[in-house]
């Protein structure tokens, strides 16, 4: 093959990457769609509980077709089910970890009980490998929550151990001003995969020694990194004891930079559609589980601001961009009066990137179900000619994965 | 005029591509400074700074577009001050594919003459007893025996069963321009992977290994011309402790040599004289938080031939190094050989050796883009391409 023709070949070949949605309309993908959005748990009710259980194994998750990385998943789904319980119900969550890590759960702007709060060594020891903790709480305040480990929080959540909790109200103040029916949750986050692997490799193989010298009674604070006062630290160092984070233990400027960015565990074109009528209004609930910021603009709308951190604004307003910045929640609502495809994106687009390539990361779509069949033509791009494009104003969107 | 235009859009086309791909970067260097004082019953001498086995690798390492990954290796050596390999020597010019279960390397590199890495200071510290040697060399350094222009073909069963075919072209001293392969062999090993050994209960390596050297044995022909080595070797986990870990090591190697070489008077001759030799050590390694401290070993070596009556070689050696900084070591070994009958005309009758040391060796990786082979994510967890 000649060098010439080797590049005919690739050209062709990334026109071939242009995949076309199957059917945008079709009952097949809006139950694919459906299972982009967090799973509602399952529970039992024992006597005034509800008893949800999770728990944690590492699996392999596809962040894009054909771009897999090991996380952190609570039942095994990135990102985790969703707890959806009534104001005022009482909440058990078994939580079992079935990892050779440490991790705990904390309930994100719930009102628990604080030894119920999940920060290892404050309000808890650690949930080691194999152990089950048993959480206990009332669910309030209503709104828009999240849970995610507080062990390692920095590796842990960004692995994927985050997941959404809401609690309903009967006398919902959102559904008076704004009724709606469908609603979704869109839990962000942001990952940089290699830290993922490293951390996680050596967390491993740090918690696998850990946990055999813990087993045959062989507790060690300085090999643990782990004292009892400040005073027992400060003697350590005294005779010779080296703190990890010193540049003789490691290498320093190893702070994570994130390079895939997901909307519920996914990143564009894997992302889920939001898809919403005329007429009606649709509730997003938006979380943000990672450590970016992210400057979330729809077009050819103004959504209403209605909650705030999950508490009900007194105000509602609109606006079509919000910053979600990390750790919190914002629920809005989008009202369908401009039917069409929109796009709906992190304005700051170098979070609209897949490893760095434009477009990918958080980009989805909001999609009217009553977009006239006339303005659903389908074209393959195998077919297309530039010819073929004049006049056809209204095709639907492709998959671009390089623009 | 058209061509020269094509020719700079083509450049400018495949630039733009390969920017979009960088290498993983592994720099390798290990540096080892030892004060030597030796005693061979005839004089004793003394070195002020042996920096011999320090040596710098370049790794470039890249995912293919299938499930491969793709590595090219740069790496120089300085051998010892009285071989006739110059200041530096190139001890490592590969290119390497591998896969999950497939692994095939094309160049200069290390060569499949042992079959287990022993705890000496220096890699050749007891290459008499440990490693098969070249039949080819002229016995005046012994990067010939450790090194070569290789073929090699890795498949791996189940994560820890490593199957290897091989050949390779050895430096021949006769004839130093010739690059046609003159050894090939085989070797099958179960091997538990770096991140899972110490919490095995006893076996951590076994191996055995057929080397077939294409000599020119005279008056013979075909299978019979060829020197062949078998090697066999075992590691077993004596006290597996993240803590206080102890391990013991032994190889042995049955040259089936030539019959008819009934003495050593030269290195030719003591190659391809029928030789059994075992080496062994056992090594203690204190790990203080989670990091190597203090490591000490004991080896102790042995070689006899069959067609060489009265001649055997023993070695003793003993090391201690202490860990001052992540990669710093500072140590002390003492080495001991002991040569009888036609090797003592070879090697001297006995010979002590002292060394203190100073080693420092980093491995480090640039721009990490993907896991290894034997990561605990990918051996526990499910392997990702």
């Amino acid at each position: 093959m000649e060098r010439r023709d080797f590049i005919h070949y690739g050209a062709m070949g990334l026109a071939g990457m242009a995949l076309l949605p199957a059917n945008l309309y079709a009952a097949e993908t809006k139950t694919t769609n459906q299972k982009l959005f967090p799973s509602p748990l399952p529970y039992s009710k024992k006597g005034e509980w509800k008893e949800f259980k999770l728990n944690i194994e590492i699996v392999e998750q596809e962040l894009a077709p054909s771009m897999k990385i090991h996380t952190l998943a609570f039942n095994s789904t990135v990102p985790g089910p969703e707890i959806r319980v009534k104001k005022g119900d009482k909440v058990r969550v078994k939580f079992k970890n079935n990892t050779e890590l440490n991790h705990t759960i904390h309930w994100h702007g719930i009102y628990v009980p604080w030894r119920m709060d999940g920060v290892p060594y404050v309000t808890q020891m650690p949930v080691m490998p194999g152990q089950e903790f048993i959480y206990e709480f009332t669910a309030e305040p209503y709104g828009t929550h999240f849970y995610h480990c507080h062990w390692g929080t920095l590796l842990h959540m960004q692995s994927g151990m985050y997941g959404s909790i809401i609690i309903e109200d009967d006398d919902d103040p959102i559904k008076k001003v704004f009724p709606y029916d469908r609603e979704y949750t869109l839990i962000y986050s942001a990952h940089d995969v290699n830290f993922i692997r490293n951390e996680l490799n050596g967390m491993l193989e740090r918690m696998k020694e850990r946990s055999y010298l813990m087993k045959t009674g062989r507790f060690n604070a300085e090999r643990f990194n782990l004292f009892d006062t400040e005073k027992e630290l400060l003697g350590a160092i005294e005779t010779g004891y080296q703190p990890p984070y010193l540049v003789n233990r490691r290498t320093a400027a190893d702070l994570p930079v994130p390079n895939w960015f997901t909307v519920n565990g996914k990143s564009y074109p894997s992302t889920p559609y939001l898809f919403i009528n005329s007429g009606e209004n649709i509730r997003v609930r938006l979380i943000n589980a990672g450590t970016e910021n992210h400057h979330l603009h729809l077009h050819g709308h103004d959504f209403w601001m209605v909650c705030d951190d999950g508490i009900p604004v007194p105000t509602p307003w609109q606006r079509n961009t919000v910053s979600l910045s990390p750790g919190k929640t914002y629920d809005i609502i989008i009202e369908g009066n401009n039917r069409g495809i929109w796009t709906f994106h992190d304005h700051d687009t170098r979070r609209v990137t897949n490893n760095g390539l434009y477009p990918g990361g958080n980009l989805l779509a909001l999609v009217y179900e009553d977009l006239p069949e006339e303005e659903r033509m389908v074209m393959s791009m195998g077919k297309m000619k530039m010819d073929n494009m004049n006049g056809k104003k209204n095709m639907l969107p492709k998959i671009a994965l390089d623009e | 005029m058209k061509k020269s235009i094509l020719i700079v859009l083509l450049i400018g086309f495949a630039s733009v591509v390969q920017a979009q791909v960088s290498a993983e970067i592994e720099l390798g260097a290990k540096g080892v400074m030892s004060g030597n004082i030796q005693n061979d019953n005839t004089n004793t001498a003394s070195t002020v700074s042996d920096f011999s086995d320090s040596q710098l690798l370049l790794g470039f390492i890249e995912k293919l577009y299938n499930a491969c990954i793709g590595q090219m290796v740069f790496g120089i050596q300085f051998p010892d001050a009285d071989s006739d390999l110059g200041q530096v020597f190139y001890n490592h010019v590969f290119i390497k594919l591998e896969n999950k279960n497939n692994i095939f390397k094309l160049g200069r590199s290390t060569t499949q003459t042992i079959l287990n890495e022993f705890p000496t200071l220096r890699d050749d510290d007891a290459i008499l007893f440990n490693y098969s040697l070249n039949p080819f060399s002229a016995g005046i350094n012994t990067q010939d025996n450790q090194y070569g222009n290789v073929i090699e073909f890795t498949h791996i069963f189940k994560q820890r069963y490593w199957l290897i075919l091989h050949g390779e072209n050895f430096v021949d001293a006769s004839e130093p321009d010739n690059f046609e392969l003159n050894s090939y062999g085989a070797s099958m090993q179960y091997i538990v992977p770096e991140s899972q050994r110490w919490n095995r209960d006893v076996i951590q390596k076994i191996g055995i290994s057929y080397n077939n050297y294409l000599t020119d044995r005279s008056g013979y022909s075909g299978y019979e011309k060829s020197l062949k080595n078998v090697l066999g070797t075992v590691t077993l986990n004596i006290k597996p402790d993240p803590i206080n870990f102890i391990d013991l090591k032994i190889q042995g190697i049955y040259n089936v040599g030539f019959s008819e070489v009934d003495s050593l008077i030269s290195f030719s001759e003591y190659v391809r004289s029928p030789s059994t030799s075992f080496f062994g050590t056992v090594r203690y390694l204190y790990r203080k938080l989670e990091r190597p401290y203090i490591q000490t070993s004991a080896g102790f070596g042995y070689k006899s031939f069959s067609e060489v009556q009265g001649s055997e070689q023993f070695m003793g050696i003993a090391n201690l190094f202490y860990r001052i900084g992540e990669n710093f070591d500072i140590g002390l070994q003492y080495r001991y050989l002991k040569n009888s009958g036609q090797s003592a005309n070879l090697f001297g009758k006995d010979e002590h050796r002292l060394q203190f040391t100073l080693v420092y060796s980093i491995n480090q990786l640039f721009n990490n883009q993907f896991d290894d082979r034997n990561s605990i994510l990918n051996l526990e967890h499910g392997y990702l391409k």
